[in-house]
């Protein structure tokens, strides 16, 4: 089972030293070692692969970032405050979270075309609609996971702190927020992996050419090229894209699968 | 109520009011281009805003509105306009409005009119604008300077004619001289001045132009197009289409509904149904399988290394979680490597020839094993805690009681793992239908079915066939037909949805 796991990563790493770059005579041990792969990933100026990391940092860290902070303060109201629809808000946001956005691509196609006819720089090929569009999927993703967080949060402490007079932005920042981030950790990062994977929407949105691209869309034209499949550069690509996430994931590791279980057992 | 204006205050205030005028100023830019929804949303996303941030009540809904109305604007308005997309018949070729396409054919009806002769012109930069212009007489004794964009007409007084009657000096402009003319020549051929009565001059060289005439001319009170030139006329048809009686259509159409159309459509066309009913019974059994096999693999794992008595078992966990956290759109890519035929490293490995990737059936063995390998690590680590969350004293009560190990597997540890994984496993089963990314990353829904609509092929799924349909069709995009699909999917999703809401009832006990 460890070796059905880790079977692509090892293989991965070979190809990337690999310098024959072709798959029909890889060895487990290249029998070429080099970093010719490397070379002709960042000297590539057609496919400039500094540029989609740039890209999908933006992108991932932005989407992330406003997921995190949309579901943050809706679960915060949905926690703490009592009012009227608040049932109604939650059933609706449970059944939200059961279609996925992509199901609607053709429209949001569609949509971010018009965009773009009356502001260019909401349109396709754009990094900023699509942040935005991963920004309006934050409450279907999020919100149930912190809601149930911030539960767990004595209330005594922000009644205490309303006693002394707080207001409810500062009970919100000052300490809900500090409190819960952990939390905010693993749900950060699982939006951002989870935008770091998203395909369709973002070649749907972006476009399949152009310097706008992500990683994961630009690193595909390596072996969806034109003069046959590069299996070197793309598999250099791949590795040096997969370090960090691995590495991060690695790191967290025990925040998340507790975040993972305790999120998803309890529904 | 008082207001203080502390510096906090004050940020405030100048925050929520820009981005509610930057909101504003976009849905007056939206009126102007006459898209209504997007209009009023952002109109009224506006004066919510500053009602909600300006007074001091509704303390819930200022967080929770920014949420919902991108939730509004880009995952519930998506799909109400999913459904009108569906009973419409958006695709190439009739993207357009009835108005703009009739325009189009209009102006791409023009005709060389021989009546008027060759036409003599200078070129001119006006003095203000510094944008080129034809300068030209006719007809006779009308001069006129115009480009594409805008035409005007020359008063005789601008004009100062040289000794051989031609064109030496127009006030207003500065005449380029004929290098300058030779050098602009790439951008001449793309200007069409379009005269008041219709008729419309293009460069034919240098010198002269060509005056054109379209052939076909609209009326709007009979709502038909004719052709001056045959006598044909032409009528709009229910599909957005201006056609003659002997059934000529004319092109480009226009964007029209068609009812219920896209949907009879997936009935009656053979060509659609067939590959559609595949398609479906393939997204049912890759689901059915991929949830049954790896819940099976999941607990498996979870049931040999929750045993104390293995060694090492962190390592293993951490080996396990290694599929999640590759970026699973480049470990998809890299196994569509391994699965190559022959020179592939699986095949080598196992030193067989599989025509994976290229016959029907082992391409599907292939996505599953992908989408296994997947989501194993998911399974294992929510049955993990599942059993984990078993107090051990109903197990010891029953190893009291005799209950072999298997009896207290599968009566005791399966039923209570089964009743916090049910749904969790409906959830799963709902993602696989629209597993999009190894689907269409691995065989991009291939092998292709032989003469389908829209190149349907054996693992693809009704997602990765929409998508074609929409985007990668050699028939043309129909975004349509692909709407409709979409709205098939929405409903499949719908029921599994309430099934598994209703064995969930996760409503009940939240307070």
């Amino acid at each position: 089972m460890a070796c059905f796991a880790l079977f692509p990563l090892v293989w991965m790493i070979s190809a990337a030293f690999d310098v024959t770059g072709q798959i029909s005579t890889q060895q487990l041990i290249p029998l070429h070692r080099g970093l010719a792969n490397f070379t002709q990933l960042f000297s590539n100026k057609e496919k400039p692969f500094f540029t989609w990391v740039r890209n999908s940092m933006v992108v991932a860290i932005c989407a992330a970032a406003m997921q995190t902070i949309i579901g943050a303060s809706a679960a915060y109201s949905l926690s703490r405050h009592r009012f009227r629809g608040r049932k109604l808000t939650l059933t609706t946001i449970l059944i939200v979270q059961m279609f996925p956005q992509l199901l609607a691509a053709t429209t949001l196609f569609l949509i971010i075309n018009t965009f773009g006819k009356t502001f260019v720089f909401l349109g396709l090929g754009h990094q900023l609609p699509l942040i935005l569009i991963f920004g309006g999927a934050a409450l279907g993703v999020n919100t149930w996971m912190l809601k149930g967080f911030f539960d767990t949060i004595p209330s005594e402490i922000d009644e205490a702190a309303t006693i002394d007079g707080a207001g409810h932005f500062l009970i919100f920042t000052r300490i809900i927020v500090p409190l819960a981030v952990p939390v905010f950790v693993v749900i950060s990062l699982l939006s951002f992996i989870g935008i770091l994977n998203e395909y369709l929407i973002t070649s749907v949105i972006l476009g399949l050419d152009g310097k706008n691209m992500t990683v994961a869309v630009g690193l595909q034209q390596f072996i969806y090229g034109q003069y046959g499949k590069n299996w070197g550069p793309f598999t250099a690509g791949a590795l040096l894209a997969t370090i960090p996430v691995l590495a991060l994931f690695m790191f967290l590791q025990k925040f998340l699968v507790s975040g993972l279980v305790s999120g998803s057992t309890k529904g | 109520m008082k207001v203080r204006l502390t510096r906090g205050t004050f940020l405030k205030y100048a925050f929520t009011y820009s981005i509610a005028l930057s909101l504003l100023f976009m849905g007056i830019r939206f009126l102007q281009s006459r898209s209504w929804f997007l209009s009023v949303f952002f109109t009224s996303s506006a004066c919510i805003l500053i009602y909600l941030y300006t007074f001091h009540k509704k303390v819930p809904a200022k967080y929770l509105v920014p949420g919902v109305l991108f939730l509004v604007l880009f995952q519930i308005y998506p799909s109400f306009y999913s459904g009108y997309v569906a009973f419409t018949n958006d695709s190439n070729g009739h993207e357009i409005s009835k108005s703009q396409a009739i325009s189009t054919i209009v102006e791409n009806s023009n005709v060389p009119f021989n009546n008027a002769g060759p036409v003599i012109f200078k070129v001119a930069i006006e003095n203000n604008s510094k944008k080129l212009f034809l300068i030209f007489e006719y007809p006779k004794n009308s001069w006129w300077a115009g480009n594409s964009s805008s035409l005007e007409q020359l008063q005789v007084s601008q004009i100062v004619k040289s000794s051989d009657s031609s064109i030496e000096k127009v006030h207003g402009f500065r005449l380029l001289n004929s290098n300058e003319t030779e050098a602009v020549s790439g951008d001449l051929g793309d200007i069409q001045v379009k005269l008041k009565s219709g008729l419309v001059l293009q460069a034919q060289d240098l010198q002269t132009l060509q005056v054109f005439k379209p052939s076909m001319v609209y009326f709007p009170a009979k709502d038909e197009l004719v052709n001056v030139e045959s006598g044909v006329r032409y009528h709009p048809n229910n599909n957005g289409q201006m056609v003659s009686q002997s059934g000529e259509a004319l092109f480009p159409g226009w964007k029209t509904t068609v009812g219920w159309r896209n949907f009879t459509s997936i009935i009656h066309n053979a060509d659609i149904r067939h590959p559609l009913l595949k398609v479906l019974a393939w997204t049912f059994l890759n689901a059915i399988i991929l949830v049954a096999l790896g819940f099976l693999m999941g607990l498996c794992l979870a049931l040999i290394f929750n045993s104390p008595l293995l060694y090492s078992r962190r390592i293993y966990r951490t080996i396990f979680i290694v599929p999640m956290a590759i970026p699973s759109v480049l470990s998809v890519l890299v196994w569509s490597g391994l699965f190559t035929a022959q020179t592939g490293v699986i095949d080598r490995i196992f030193h067989i020839s599989t025509p994976w990737l290229t016959d029907s059936l082992w391409a599907r063995v292939a996505v599953l094993i992908v989408e296994l390998w997947v989501t194993f690590p998911y399974m294992f680590l929510i049955c993990t805690g599942a059993i984990q969350a078993i107090p051990n004293e109903i197990i010891e009560a029953a190893e009291i009681d005799g209950a072999s190990p298997l009896k207290v597997f599968g009566l005791i540890k399966l039923p209570l793992v089964m009743r916090t994984v049910a749904p969790l496993l409906v959830a799963s089963g709902a993602m696989a239908l629209n597993n999009f990314g190894v689907i269409y990353l691995l065989t991009g829904g291939g092998p292709t079915f032989p003469n389908t609509n829209g190149n349907a092929g054996a693992t693809d799924i009704l997602i990765s066939y929409t998508y074609k349909l929409a985007f990668n069709s050699q028939e043309g995009s129909n975004y349509g037909l692909a709407s409709a699909l979409s709205i098939l999917n929405f409903i499949l999703i719908g029921l599994i949805s309430v099934y598994g809401l209703r064995r969930m009832k996760t409503m009940e006990g939240v307070n």
